[in-house]
């Protein structure tokens, strides 16, 4: 018994050191991650979304809070009009966690530019085939006025042969979109709004 | 061995992976240029010098029973802080390794070493063992990789070394070339020794 007590107590004290500090870099690094994956991932993403330059793409930034999950939106702004969305949602049931996707649209028209994979841990060969064009062009011209469903679920998405849960992943991924655009299309406009109002008086903020 | 033995076996005498014959997966899965190699070689060094020294430090305190599971946890404890610290500051690499760094925490050269070192030496050894055995790997990993890229593409760590007119042999870059690499270059090692006289894997 006290040998046990003994296991369970050193290994418990390793346990919770570990987390501990993983816990310190993960917090202190979190910002530096947040900037490098703006960088070279969300930046090339809007890039081929919106066909302007990612440096001034990326500082269009906001952050929509619903519930307990933040929603990352950038935005592109013509002749004060809202004439393009991205909007990031984490697509839940991947085969290996989350599939984090971008969807571009236009929202006069609830058109979709296009969909872009910011990040997955699917398998190479099976799951990460979502990342391929003939798979994500799918979505480009849809309305995204109703949820999207694989075909097996009857919807319109194929899914790819093998890999059903990360299709699977990535319509969860854009039905979060959906909802997010029936809730809250005015909050997500009028933040813009106040964003480039805020923008013009203060003479554009870096 | 002595604290000079330590800092040299990994460099030819236990080289890795050509002589433990341990860690082949990462050799074989990343070496598909001399870039990824060499930042995966030092990955592996940075996470085989400091479980070393914990696992050294704690050697006492750790108790047989549960020493596997220990070591597990400081091994993965480190491999998660190089792969937070690689996506924080070698954003490219990270992404081109993949999978690969977290999996390092399986990689048997590094729990190799725990048991059959760090849980027996003093820390300054171990660590110095740790070194020894990293840089060897990294070693190992650049030459894999340098011969893989520039055959397999006609370039050295992204610079042209062959004019235009080179045709490069793209098989050497996909999974086969891998193998028909590390093969020959562990037959050519395995020919030296038996040349020289030495015979370090046991029959």
């Amino acid at each position: 018994m006290r040998e046990i007590a003994h296991l369970v107590l050193v290994l418990g004290l390793i346990c919770s050191l570990s987390a501990g500090a993983l816990a310190y870099v993960r917090t202190s690094l979190a910002p530096r991650i947040e900037m490098q994956e703006d960088f070279y991932v969300r930046g090339p993403a809007l890039e081929r979304l919106f066909q302007q330059p990612a440096k001034e793409l990326l500082t269009e930034k906001l952050t929509v809070p619903v519930g307990d999950q933040d929603y990352p939106v950038f935005y592109l702004r013509q002749d004060g009009e809202v004439t393009g969305l991205a909007v990031e949602a984490a697509g839940k049931g991947g085969y290996s966690g989350d599939i984090v996707i971008m969807i571009g649209l236009d929202p006069r028209s609830d058109r979709v530019l296009g969909v872009e994979i910011v990040s997955h841990s699917e398998t190479p060969g099976l799951g990460a085939k979502v990342e391929l064009a003939s798979f994500r062009q799918q979505w480009t011209g849809l309305i995204l006025d109703q949820p999207l469903a694989l075909a097996g679920d009857g919807g319109g998405i194929d899914a790819i042969t093998g890999a059903t849960f990360s299709s699977r992943a990535m319509v969860e991924g854009s039905n979060q979109v959906v909802d997010l655009l029936r809730d809250h299309r005015q909050e997500i406009l009028s933040l813009i709004e106040q964003r480039s109002a805020d923008g013009a008086t203060s003479g554009g903020e870096s | 061995m002595n604290f000079r033995q330590t800092l040299t076996h990994g460099l030819w005498r236990d080289l890795p992976p050509f002589r433990l014959v341990l860690g082949l997966c990462p050799a074989l899965a990343v070496t598909a240029t001399a870039e990824n190699g060499l930042g995966m070689g030092i990955a592996v060094t940075f996470v085989l010098i400091f479980s070393n020294m914990f696992i050294s430090l704690l050697r006492k305190v750790i108790p047989d029973k549960v020493r596997i599971a220990s070591y597990i946890v400081v091994i993965a404890t480190l491999v998660v802080i190089v792969e937070l610290a690689m996506k924080a500051f070698f954003f490219p690499l990270s992404q081109q390794l993949g999978i690969y760094i977290p999996l390092i925490v399986v990689n048997c050269i590094i729990l190799g070493r725990a048991e059959a070192f760090a849980s027996r030496n003093p820390v300054h050894l171990s660590m110095a063992d740790g070194l020894s055995v990293g840089l060897g790997f990294s070693m190992s990993l650049t030459l894999v990789g340098s011969i893989r890229e520039i055959l397999g593409v006609g370039t050295w760590f992204g610079m042209a070394v062959f004019p235009d007119s080179f045709e490069p042999f793209g098989f050497m870059v996909q999974a086969p070339g891998a193998f028909l690499c590390l093969g020959l270059l562990l037959g050519l090692m395995n020919a030296w020794s038996r040349h020289r006289g030495e015979f370090f894997i046991q029959t």
